[in-house]
C-alpha cells in the first residue's frame, strides 16, 4: 500500500511542480506572485476541449491550447501587472487576485459553471490501462505520460533557463532590474517570455489532471494554484530546480497524510509541511538566502 | 471635447429615464419570489439545475396568465452555498417587501443559515434540495409554527434506507464509507451507518473528502485493503463520479451506493464504466411517472437539451406549490404560509410532477423513495425496489 501512495503522491506532486514553476519564474523575474495563474491552468484544460469539439485531433488540440494559454498568460500581464509595475508590491497582489476571479466567472459564462467530462472518443484507450504492475502496485499509461511530460517540459524549462540568451535575460532580471535594463535587455520583452512560458507549462499541468481525472470545472484552479503556489514556497520561491522539488514533496507529503493520518487533514498537512520548513529554512528547500534589493 | 463630454451625459440620461421608466411599471404586475442557491462557486452546477426548474415553471404560469392576472417572478439571489453569504441574502429578501416567499435554499448549510431570518421575519421558505436532519427542529417559531418546508426528504430517512437496501435486497455486508465533510455527507453517513450497525454490517472503512477534491486515491487504497464488498459514497455526483473513476483504476471494482446527491445524468457522463453498478435513491422514476410528469420531462428535455435530474424536478414543483399558495392565499407572507402547513396530507397535498407533496407539523415531507441502479451507461430503476 505504501508502494501505491508513493506513486499516486508523485504523480499529484509532478502536477504541482509544473504548475509552481510558471509561479516562482513569474516571481524571480518581477516579484509578483501571481495568483491567476491557476486560472490559466483551468483554461489549459477547457481550452483544450473546445478545439477537440472543433475536430482537432488530441496532440493538435493540445498544442494549439498551450500556445492560446501562453498568450492569456501575456495578455494578462499587459493588462493587468504591467501598469502596475512601479506601483507598490500590494496593488498588484490585489489585481492579481481580481483577475482570478474574473478569469474563473469568465469560464463560467463561457463553458457553463457544471462539470464537464475530457472528451472521451480523443483519448486512446490504453491511456488508462495499467502500463506496469509489481505486486500491488499499479502505474497507469496515463501516469506514465504524466511522469514524461513534466519530466521532459522541466528539463527543457532548465535549457532554457540555463542555456539560452533569453534565458540568461531572465536570470538577470531576477538580479537586478535596473542594471539588466542599462545593459541593454528589453526587459518587457523577458517578462513577457517568462510569461508565455509559465502559462504553457500550467497549461499542461491543466490538460493532463483533466484527463487523469476526466473531469474539469471552472473553479478547478482555485486549490491547485494554492497548492502550487504553496510548493514554490515550500522549493524557495524564485527557485525553478525549488519549485519542482517542492512540487514533489507536497504531492507526497498529502497522500501519505490522507492515507495514513487522516483524509479531512489532507489539505492541513500539506500545508504543515510548508509552514515547518519555512520556520526552519526560511528561504525554502532550494531558495538562496534573501538579499536586500533595495 | 465639450461635444464629447455632452453626447456621454446625453446617453446617461437617456439610460437613466429607460431604467426608470421600466422600474414601477414592471414592479406593479408582479408578484416576486425569491431564489437563493448557489450560482457561483463551486456548487453553481445545482443552482444550475435548480433554476432550470424554476424557469419553466413560472414560463408555464406566465403564460397560463400568471396568478391572477399578475406575472409571477423569481429573483435570484447567489449565496454560493457558503452559510455567510446566505445570511446576507437572507436579511435581504426578509427586507424586500416586494418579496412574498422563497423557493429555496439549495444547500442544507446555507438553508439553516439563513432560516433565522424567515422565521424571525415570518416568510415561508420551501427548499427543493435540503436534506439535512437539523432543519426540521429549527423551522419553527416561537409559537410552534413552521416557517421551512420542503419536498425532499430527509438524510436519515435516505442513509437508513440505503443500509437497509444494501443488506436486504443486494445481501452485502462489508461496506466502505466515503463521505463529504459536509451537513449532507456527514448526515447520510451517520445515519447508513447508525442503521448498518442494528443490521450487522460490517463498516471496514470510514473516509472524509473535502467538496471539490479531485485526487481520492490515498484514501482508495487505504479502502481498498480493507476488501470491501460495497462501498456507500455520501456526497454529490461531480465528486461521486472521480472517486468511481479511481476506484476503479486502482481495481476497487465493487458496487457503489449513492443518495439523491447521484441522480444526475452528468454522473454517467463524467463517471463513464467506472459508475456501472452504483445503486441510489431518487425520489421519482420517470419510468413510472404519470402523464403530468412525461409532459414534464419532454418539456425540460426541449427546453435544455439534457435529461431532467431530480433537482430540477423537485425545483419545479416546489415553484409550483409556492405559486399555488400565493394564489390561493393572496400575496401575503403570513397567509401563505397557512396555506402551505395546510397541505398535511396526501389527500390536501399538492400533486406535483415528484408525487403527491405534503408537509408534517416540521415542514419535512414524506416520500417514497426509488431506487436506481447504471446498467450499460444509463440510470434504469433497480430490478427490486423496496417500498
Amino acid at each position: 500500500m505504501l508502494e501505491q501512495q508513493l506513486v499516486n503522491g508523485f504523480t499529484l506532486g509532478l502536477i504541482y511542480a509544473l504548475i509552481a514553476v510558471g509561479y516562482t519564474m513569474v516571481y524571480g523575474v518581477i516579484e509578483l506572485i501571481n495568483f491567476a495563474h491557476g486560472e490559466i491552468y483551468m483554461l489549459g484544460a477547457f481550452l483544450t476541449l473546445s478545439f477537440i469539439s472543433l475536430g482537432l485531433p488530441l496532440p493538435v488540440a493540445v498544442l494549439l491550447a498551450m500556445l492560446a494559454a501562453a498568450a492569456i498568460g501575456v495578455l494578462l500581464d499587459i493588462v493587468a501587472y504591467r501598469p502596475l509595475r512601479e506601483a507598490p508590491r500590494l496593488a498588484a497582489l490585489i489585481t492579481a487576485i481580481g483577475m482570478s476571479i474574473f478569469l474563473q466567472n469568465l469560464a463560467m459564462i463561457i463553458w457553463g459553471s457544471r462539470p464537464l467530462p475530457f472528451p472521451k472518443q480523443a483519448i486512446p484507450a490504453f491511456f488508462n490501462e495499467p502500463a506496469l504492475t509489481f505486486s500491488d502496485v499499479t502505474i497507469s499509461w496515463m501516469q506514465v505520460i504524466i511522469y514524461a511530460v513534466a519530466v521532459a517540459l522541466m528539463v527543457g524549462l532548465n535549457l532554457i533557463i540555463t542555456k539560452t540568451r533569453v534565458g540568461t535575460a531572465m536570470r538577470a532580471l531576477a538580479q537586478n532590474q535596473t542594471a539588466a535594463a542599462l545593459m541593454g535587455i528589453n526587459v518587457n520583452r523577458v517578462i513577457t517570455f517568462t510569461f508565455a512560458l509559465g502559462s504553457a507549462m500550467g497549461a499542461m499541468a491543466g490538460i493532463m489532471v483533466s484527463m487523469y481525472y476526466n473531469t474539469m470545472y471552472p473553479t478547478m484552479g482555485y486549490l491547485a494554484g494554492v497548492k502550487a503556489f504553496a510548493a514554490a514556497v515550500l522549493g524557495g520561491i524564485g527557485s525553478v530546480p525549488g519549485a519542482m522539488l517542492g512540487g514533489v514533496v507536497l504531492g507526497i507529503a498529502e497522500t501519505l497524510g490522507a492515507g495514513y493520518i487522516s483524509s479531512p487533514y489532507r489539505d492541513g498537512v500539506a500545508y504543515a509541511v510548508m509552514i515547518l520548513v519555512i520556520i526552519f529554512r526560511p528561504s525554502g528547500l532550494l531558495g538562496r538566502a534573501v538579499t536586500d534589493k533595495a | 471635447m465639450f461635444g464629447r463630454k455632452l453626447t456621454r451625459s446625453t446617453l446617461f440620461a437617456a439610460a437613466l429615464a429607460l431604467g426608470l421608466a421600466a422600474g414601477p411599471a414592471a414592479a406593479a404586475d408582479t408578484i416576486k419570489i425569491a431564489v437563493p442557491s448557489p450560482f457561483t462557486g463551486s456548487a453553481a452546477g445545482y443552482g444550475e439545475n435548480v433554476k432550470a426548474g424554476v424557469m419553466l415553471k413560472l414560463e408555464e404560469i406566465n403564460a397560463a396568465g400568471g396568478i391572477n392576472g399578475k406575472k409571477l417572478e423569481a429573483v435570484y439571489l447567489d449565496e454560493q452555498c457558503e452559510p455567510r453569504e446566505a445570511a446576507t441574502v437572507s436579511s435581504s429578501i426578509v427586507n424586500d417587501p416586494d418579496i412574498v416567499g422563497i423557493v429555496g435554499h439549495l444547500c442544507s448549510s446555507a438553508h439553516l443559515a439563513g432560516l433565522p431570518a424567515y422565521v424571525r421575519e415570518g416568510i415561508a421558505a420551501i427548499t427543493p434540495t435540503a436534506t439535512n436532519i437539523t432543519i426540521s427542529s429549527k423551522s419553527k417559531d416561537d409559537a410552534g409554527k413552521a416557517w421551512s418546508f420542503r419536498n425532499v426528504y430527509r438524510d436519515d430517512f435516505q442513509g437508513k434506507f440505503l443500509a437497509d437496501y444494501t443488506d436486504k435486497v443486494l445481501g452485502l455486508k462489508k461496506v466502505a464509507v466515503f463521505y463529504e465533510n459536509n451537513d449532507y455527507g456527514i448526515g447520510l453517513k451517520d445515519a447508513f451507518i447508525k442503521e448498518a450497525k442494528t443490521l450487522g454490517l460490517t463498516i471496514v472503512g470510514e473516509e472524509a473528502y473535502k467538496k471539490g477534491d479531485q485526487d481520492y486515491t490515498p484514501q482508495l487504497t487505504k479502502i481498498k485493503g480493507a476488501a470491501p464488498e460495497a462501498m456507500f459514497i455520501a456526497g454529490y455526483y461531480p465528486e461521486g463520479a472521480l472517486i468511481a473513476d479511481q476506484s476503479k483504476k486502482i481495481g476497487l471494482n465493487i458496487p457503489k451506493m449513492g443518495a439523491d446527491g447521484f441522480d444526475n445524468a452528468d454522473y454517467v457522463k463524467l463517471g463513464g464504466a467506472a459508475v456501472e453498478n452504483t445503486y441510489l435513491t431518487a425520489p421519482f422514476l420517470v419510468e413510472t411517472a404519470g402523464a403530468d410528469a412525461k409532459k414534464f420531462i419532454d418539456a425540460f428535455k426541449a427546453k435544455y437539451n439534457r435529461d431532467v435530474d431530480w433537482m430540477s424536478a423537485n425545483a419545479y414543483d416546489a415553484t409550483g406549490i409556492m405559486a399555488e399558495a400565493i394564489a390561493k392565499a393572496g400575496a401575503d407572507r403570513t397567509k401563505i404560509r397557512d396555506y402551505l402547513a395546510g397541505l398535511s396530507s396526501p389527500e390536501k397535498g399538492y400533486k406535483g410532477v415528484t408525487g403527491v407533496n405534503y408537509f408534517d407539523a416540521n415542514g419535512d415531507c414524506l416520500k417514497p423513495a426509488y431506487v436506481k441502479v447504471v446498467k450499460d451507461g444509463k440510470f434504469v430503476p433497480a430490478p427490486k425496489q423496496m417500498n
